[in-house]
């Protein structure tokens, strides 16, 4: 009929209503509004404008429910309204005794208005006039499921906690229509009120309709404390009348038999239990729990279900008094016995978690009589003939529970797995209750009941391997994800196991020795004690047995799992490989895991938030395991290569930046090899050509990936220059090599090969970079600029020179060009050429020039002092000083080096620095720019020797601290590495983490531009800093693990990479303001006017192909030679901000009379001051008020001249 | 935690809706994510055949039965397999309601019916009945077990 196409865009309602001869029916009950009078219609009828009024609403409403587009389209028949339902129902409630209106409510008015997630409350009087004096089931039926609707209905905009098209606010309307209004506030408590009555009713005669009333009043919100209170009351007084029977149990009771009164008993017992399930817990009363113990007896598989489910929930708070009221049920014969037996699979996956609470409560371990029952209960679930309550014993035998991950539960999880023997009487599907008189025996110390000779004593992993061998065979989409996660939870528990060092699982060792000592012993049944320690020197029996092995179990499993990627879901597919991500180990070889990752990332299938949380499942497989760091960033370029576009750069960064933190020393450097792999990437080849399994080949065909690819390169730049001397542990504050020997290994062979030999980790980045910088696409090659230039500033000696040179040849190259096309111009543009980085290269060319040139001077003067035998004055002294604090506010421009340590002149300036630092009680922090100082305070306190920690700064020693203490030995040994990963992943957003993960590089920088931020910066303004903030460490690097998540490389502009933080730049610019202003002295040092090298280098716009973003122009606009140009004044946001800031003023050309309010009236002459311009108008300002009053308004703008 | 249970028609019309503890603003989300879901696997589908997802620690259960797909969302205890169950019951009785498997027609026919049904199955998150003979005797008004 109307399904396919044509129903398309339809609403829900007219999917229903398009039925011919549904229609046909309910249009003649709704389109003939009978004259039957009586009470409702009246109050019906007082209503109408407001009816129709919400029809209009509630079609509306319906057709934006439909979250898929609709067409306009050619309605055939008209939708039934809401109103003409609501309608009908008045009219047939006062009818409700005639058959043809019982039919008409069941088959045409209920139905459709179950379309609605409520009816309003207007309805509610006729609802419950029907409730009262219908007899019809059916309708009584649909009766319970409106009522429980109006009262599970929040009153918020008429939208429901359940869903559907939401109903009209009523109670808004019903307020503006005065004249027989009804808000829910009216009929909530009649309604209430009926059902109470109504469940209160003991009569047997109607108690069905007792459940459902009491159905109905659970679905009022649990915010209504005197529903609740009194649906406790109802339930608990059911309950003390049925629960109490010794139930004569079971069996019979379903098979037609039983009597009338029993059965009865059963259904309200089912019914209180329910509405117990679904009411808040109430852990301290021992009522309930006495309650719920006995609902474990009941003979409705679903109370029992609940009773379950209930106690499972009160165990997890207090074990203690739950294990003693349920007493002997847990013993072979007890209730607890029979659920096993139960039909039903959540009640057994609620006793599975009951009994995981209960042998595990700590509460509990002075009676281990009590947790052994339930322990072996567990075990007696991993027989269940569903996967569902096997898996969940399983997870439990592991340690996962909830969602709180313990290692060390999880740790003892993986023991107990790999440990445990288990004698199960028989298999639950076959025990009976046969055999209970013989387990009835008391339970022993030791934890496995008696065996019956019928099973030989199983080792409890081989069970679980072959049961989840047998899962994986399984053709059940569902079965094979869940068997799938079930792997992944234990390869999570084997690394809790491994991270602890639970080293003594020897997984080689035989299984069966266990099993056949166990027996030994247990035919000696007073020999409990000792087992354990059989247990251990069975561990050293070694007989070769390879299926009988832990490894051989996993082995095999594990084939199974690999062979599950073929399964054609993409989700069971990512469950697997989370699963094979987890049960990797760390010595074992991961080829066929990267292969069978690469052979997976090609197919285009995968969505990308499932990509995500694979990357995010490395993350996880790190922080448990710190040693696998390598090979998880090994996967991790995998997804790298071959899904670029579908993964975020972010999360990317994120594991990178944990592996390196975490790998330790000696994996520093393979870390970060592993992450500048991605550099070395060959370009995309066509898909037809790459091999699809080949982990190198980079599959970004489509434009799309191929840019994500391109961010994600930038990325790998960015993080090798903020990182890499963090990698190397290469500081130019702790490089012992002077300064002078630089000089000597100009020759630049000399210089790469010594650079290499003393820290291959640092030149190989370099390497690297240059490569970038050389080859790369456009901006690509500005940010390995940039870390080019950060590791320059980081970095001693004979790095800096290196990079020096390098820089200074691709500046070199730049210019050549440029004159190159001077010269051979035949007036056409040839476009871009050289590097095209000129202009970035300048300024950072000009501070190492700065830095060397006051490094020679310092030398010679030192050189003089000692020839002459002369003292330093004070005077020299604090040139010195300021050479110093100028050239670490520039340094500071382009990254953060810590203030207090760093030595822009050479290590030999630190004693000449550090005697006028104390002599003028300069804070080795703040600098020249400490205010104390700058106004010579500081010098008149020469007795607090104390530097001032302010709230807002981090002392840089402390800062120091945490370098050295995170540099070699903390990373030591595992344990405390992963904590400290822990730390800093659980603390993400506070502060101190980002300190470790980032070292010195970044937080404190943020915490001096805070400072600077509040103390100086007024005028400050995001957007110039966003386009500025090029050199600085990147707040990238300080973000939190959240903040990095959220997508800082979102969209494509480029420089987000440097997000919104207002950043080093613009700050340091505005502090390099006030050290001019302060010290005039360093406003004309060799940095004053503007040099022809660099005004040729800067003017990039030309060089640049103009298909770039604009923020990239603008960003490299606001490079154009920010250092040269103080006198020429190129800050061109200043200029700006003053532009914005000067009023604009005019004169009134003609007399204007004001139109409306927000206009002003004008007399020709009138000096005005124009606020801004909007769409043509002016908004201006009066000198003095005019005859009206008014000062300010809008006038045309051709009735002003500005001048 | 059943967090939704949904129906729509093979074009990704919602037929029926019963959402449990997800906030109204995330609802959107969820009826478009499963309707794609659908979109992009059901097609061809055999009836009954069910289909998994899950995103992030949230499981889905699919399928289609007849013209009408079905899709059940939980956490926690509800994972795959018990979402299985859940799905199972719903197939059950729906089918049972409509008499044979639905077609899209049929379906709406049985609306009311079908929306009483689920209000047995699924009873404020939780999982309730799953006897489809039960239930059959519940939306009539009857008890549970008769006499």
């Amino acid at each position: 009929m109307a399904s396919g196409q044509e129903s398309a865009g339809m609403t829900l309602m007219d999917l229903i209503t398009s039925d011919p001869s549904a229609a046909a029916t309910s249009s003649s009950s709704t389109a003939a509004p009978s004259t039957l009078g009586k009470p409702v219609i009246t109050e019906k009828k007082s209503k109408r404008a407001t009816l129709m009024q919400i029809q209009n609403d509630t079609i509306s409403a319906a057709k934006a429910f439909n979250p898929i587009k609709s067409y306009p389209q050619k309605q055939k028949k008209k939708p039934v309204s809401y109103a003409q339902l609501v309608r009908s129902i008045h009219e047939l409630a006062a009818t409700s005794d005639q058959k043809s209106s019982q039919r008409q409510l069941v088959h045409h008015v209920f139905p459709k208005l179950a379309v609605y997630n409520s009816v309003d409350p207007s309805v509610a009087p006729s609802l419950l006039m029907l409730h009262q004096q219908c007899e019809d089931r059916t309708v009584l039926r649909y009766i319970y499921y409106y009522l429980a609707r109006i009262l599970s209905d929040s009153g918020a905009q008429g939208l429901s906690p359940g869903g559907g098209i939401p109903t009209p606010n009523w109670d808004a309307l019903a307020d503006i229509d005065a004249v027989g209004g009804v808000t829910r506030a009216d009929v909530i408590p009649r309604i209430v009120e009926q059902l109470t009555a109504e469940a209160l009713n003991a009569d047997i005669e109607v108690h069905a309709r007792r459940l459902a009333a009491l159905k109905a009043l659970t679905a009022a919100s649990a915010s209504n404390s005197e529903i609740l209170g009194k649906l406790y009351e109802i339930v608990f007084g059911i309950l003390e009348k049925v629960a109490d029977t010794k139930g004569k149990r079971r069996k019979g009771v379903f098979s037609k038999g039983g009597d009338k009164e029993s059965i009865i008993w059963n259904n309200l017992q089912y019914a209180a239990l329910s509405a117990l399930r679904r009411l808040p817990l109430d852990p301290g009363n021992p009522v309930f729990l006495h309650r719920a113990v006995q609902g474990v007896s009941f003979a409705d598989p679903v109370a029992v279900r609940h009773a379950l489910a209930v106690i499972s929930d009160l165990a997890a708070r207090d074990p203690y008094s739950v294990a003693m009221a349920l007493g002997k049920q847990a013993l072979p014969g007890g209730a607890l016995q029979d659920v096993l037996h139960l039909h039903d699979v959540l009640a057994r996956v609620s006793l599975a978690r009951l009994c995981h609470t209960l042998s595990r409560a700590p509460a509990l371990n002075e009676r281990p009589d009590i947790t052994s029952q339930y322990s072996s209960l567990l075990y007696q679930l991993l027989l269940d003939p569903s996967d569902r309550v096997c898996f969940e014993a399983i997870l439990c035998v592991l340690g996962k529970f909830d969602n709180t991950e313990r290692t060390e539960e999880r740790a003892a999880g993986w023991i107990r797995l790999t440990r445990e023997i288990l004698k199960l009487p028989e298999a639950p599907s076959v025990s009976s209750k046969g055999s209970q008189p013989k387990d009835a025996l008391p339970p022993k110390p030791s934890s496995e009941k008696p065996a019956s000779k019928v099973r030989r004593p199983q080792p409890l992993i081989k069970l679980v391997m072959r049961r989840l061998e047998s899962s994986f065979r399984s053709f059940s989409r569902p079965v094979l994800h869940a068997a799938a996660r079930v792997v992944q939870e234990m390869g999570k528990s084997r690394a809790a196991a491994y991270a602890l060092g639970v080293r003594d699982i020897d997984e080689g060792s035989q299984l069966h020795a266990y099993a056949e000592n166990i027996e030994f012993l247990d035919s000696d049944p007073h020999d409990g004690s000792q087992s354990e320690a059989i247990r251990k020197a069975s561990l050293l029996s070694n007989r070769a047995g390879r299926l009988d092995t832990i490894a051989g179990l996993l082995a095999s499993l594990m084939e199974v799992v690999r062979m599950t990627v073929a399964c054609e879901c993409v989700y069971v597919r990512g469950m697997v490989i989370k699963a094979l991500i987890w049960m990797q180990n760390p010595h074992e070889s991961f080829e066929e895991l990267k292969s069978i990752i690469a052979c997976e990332l090609s197919d285009p299938a995968w969505p990308s938030a499932l990509l995500n949380d694979i990357l995010l499942t490395l993350h996880a497989r790190f922080k448990a395991t710190p040693d696998m760091a390598v090979t998880l960033l090994e996967i991790a370029r995998i997804f790298a290569t071959k899904v670029p576009g579908k993964i975020d750069a972010d999360v990317l960064q994120l594991l990178w930046k944990t592996c390196l933190v975490g790998a330790g020393p000696d994996g520093k450097h393979t870390a970060l090899e592993a992450v500048t792999i991605v550099l070395d990437l060959p370009p995309p080849q066509p898909e037809s050509t790459s091999g699809l399994t080949s982990v190198d080949s980079v599959s970004a065909v489509d434009p799309k990936s191929a840019l994500a690819l391109q961010r994600l390169v930038q990325a790998a730049v960015w993080f090798l220059g903020e990182n890499a001397n963090y990698a190397a542990s290469e500081y130019a504050w702790e490089s012992a090599t002077p300064p002078g020997t630089a000089l000597m290994m100009l020759d630049v062979d000399k210089m790469v090969a010594a650079a290499s030999s003393r820290n291959p980790t640092l030149s190989g980045a370099l390497t690297r970079l240059q490569r970038c910088a050389f080859s790369g696409s456009w901006e690509v090659r500005i940010i390995a600029v940039q870390a080019l230039i950060t590791m320059a500033v980081r970095s001693g000696e004979p790095y800096r020179l290196q990079i020096y040179e390098f820089l200074h040849a691709l500046a070199l190259g730049g210019v050549q060009s440029q004159f190159s096309e001077m010269q051979l111009s035949n007036g056409e543009d040839q476009g871009a050429s050289g590097t095209g980085l000129g202009s970035l290269i300048s300024p950072m060319l000009k501070v190492l020039d700065e830095m060397y040139r006051a490094q020679d001077d310092l030398i010679r003067d030192m050189r003089n002092h000692d020839n002459n035998k002369q003292e330093w004055t004070d005077e020299e002294l604090k040139k010195l000083y300021e050479t110093h604090e100028k050239l670490l506010d520039l340094v500071l421009l382009f990254c953060y080096v810590p203030r207090a340590k760093y030595l822009p002149l050479g290590p030999t300036s630190a004693k000449l620095i550090e005697i006028y630092g104390s002599r003028h009680n300069i804070s080795a922090s703040a600098g020249l720019n400490d205010p104390a100082v700058a106004t010579g305070i500081s010098d008149l306190v020469y007795e607090s020797k104390e530097t001032p920690k302010g709230a807002e700064t981090i002392d840089p020693d402390l800062a120091m601290a945490w370098v050295t203490g995170l540099e070699d030995s903390a990373w030591g040994s595992n344990v405390p590495a992963m904590e400290k990963v822990n730390e800093f992943l659980t603390g993400a957003g506070t502060d101190a983490p980002d300190v470790e993960e980032e070292n010195i590089t970044s937080r404190p920088s943020v915490t001096y531009e805070d400072m600077w931020a509040k103390t100086i910066l007024e005028t400050y303004e995001a957007e110039e800093d966003d386009a500025r903030s090029s050199g600085t460490s990147s707040p990238e690097s300080t973000g939190s693990v959240e903040s990095s998540i959220s997508s800082h490389f979102g969209g494509m502009s480029y420089p987000s990479l440097f997000s919104s933080r207002p950043s080093g730049y613009g700050v340091s610019q505005q502090l390099e303001q006030r050290s001019a202003t302060t010290s005039s002295r360093l406003g004309n040092t060799s940095f004053g006017g503007p040099s022809s090298t660099s005004e040729g280098l800067g003017s990039p716009i030309r060089e640049e192909p103009p298909s770039y973003s604009t923020s990239v122009l603008q960003r490299f606009e606001s490079f154009e030679n920010p250092l040269a140009g103080r006198d020429a004044q190129t800050f061109g946001s200043q200029d700006d901000a003053d532009g914005s800031e000067n009023p604009q003023f005019g004169k009134a050309l003609y007399d204007f009379t004001a139109g409306g309010d927000d206009e002003l009236s004008l007399i020709a002459g009138d000096e005005v001051e124009i606020d801004y311009e909007v769409d043509g108008w002016y908004h201006v300002r009066k000198k003095r008020p005019g005859r009206d009053g008014k000062m300010a308004g809008l006038v045309p703008v051709l009735y002003v001249s500005s001048s | 935690m059943l967090l939704a249970v949904l129906f729509s028609n093979t074009d990704g019309n919602i037929l029926i809706e019963r959402f449990h503890g997800v906030p109204a603003e995330e609802r959107l989300h969820w009826r478009s994510f499963l309707v794609k879901l659908g979109a992009e696997n059901l097609r061809g589908a055999k009836s009954e055949e069910l289909f998994v997802a899950s995103h992030k620690s949230v499981y889905i259960i699919y399928t289609m039965l007849g013209d009408v797909c079905i899709y059940v969302v939980g956490k926690d205890e509800y994972d795959e397999l018990a979402l299985t169950e859940v799905i199972n019951v719903i197939i059950s009785s729906v089918k049972d309601a409509c008499q044979k498997t639905p077609t899209e027609r049929l379906f709406l026919d049985k609306y009311g019916k079908v929306c009483l049904c689920l209000d047995e199955i699924v009873w404020k998150g939780m999982l309730e009945n799953t006897d489809k003979s039960r239930i059959r005797r519940l939306i009539r008004l009857k008890p549970p077990t008769d006499f």
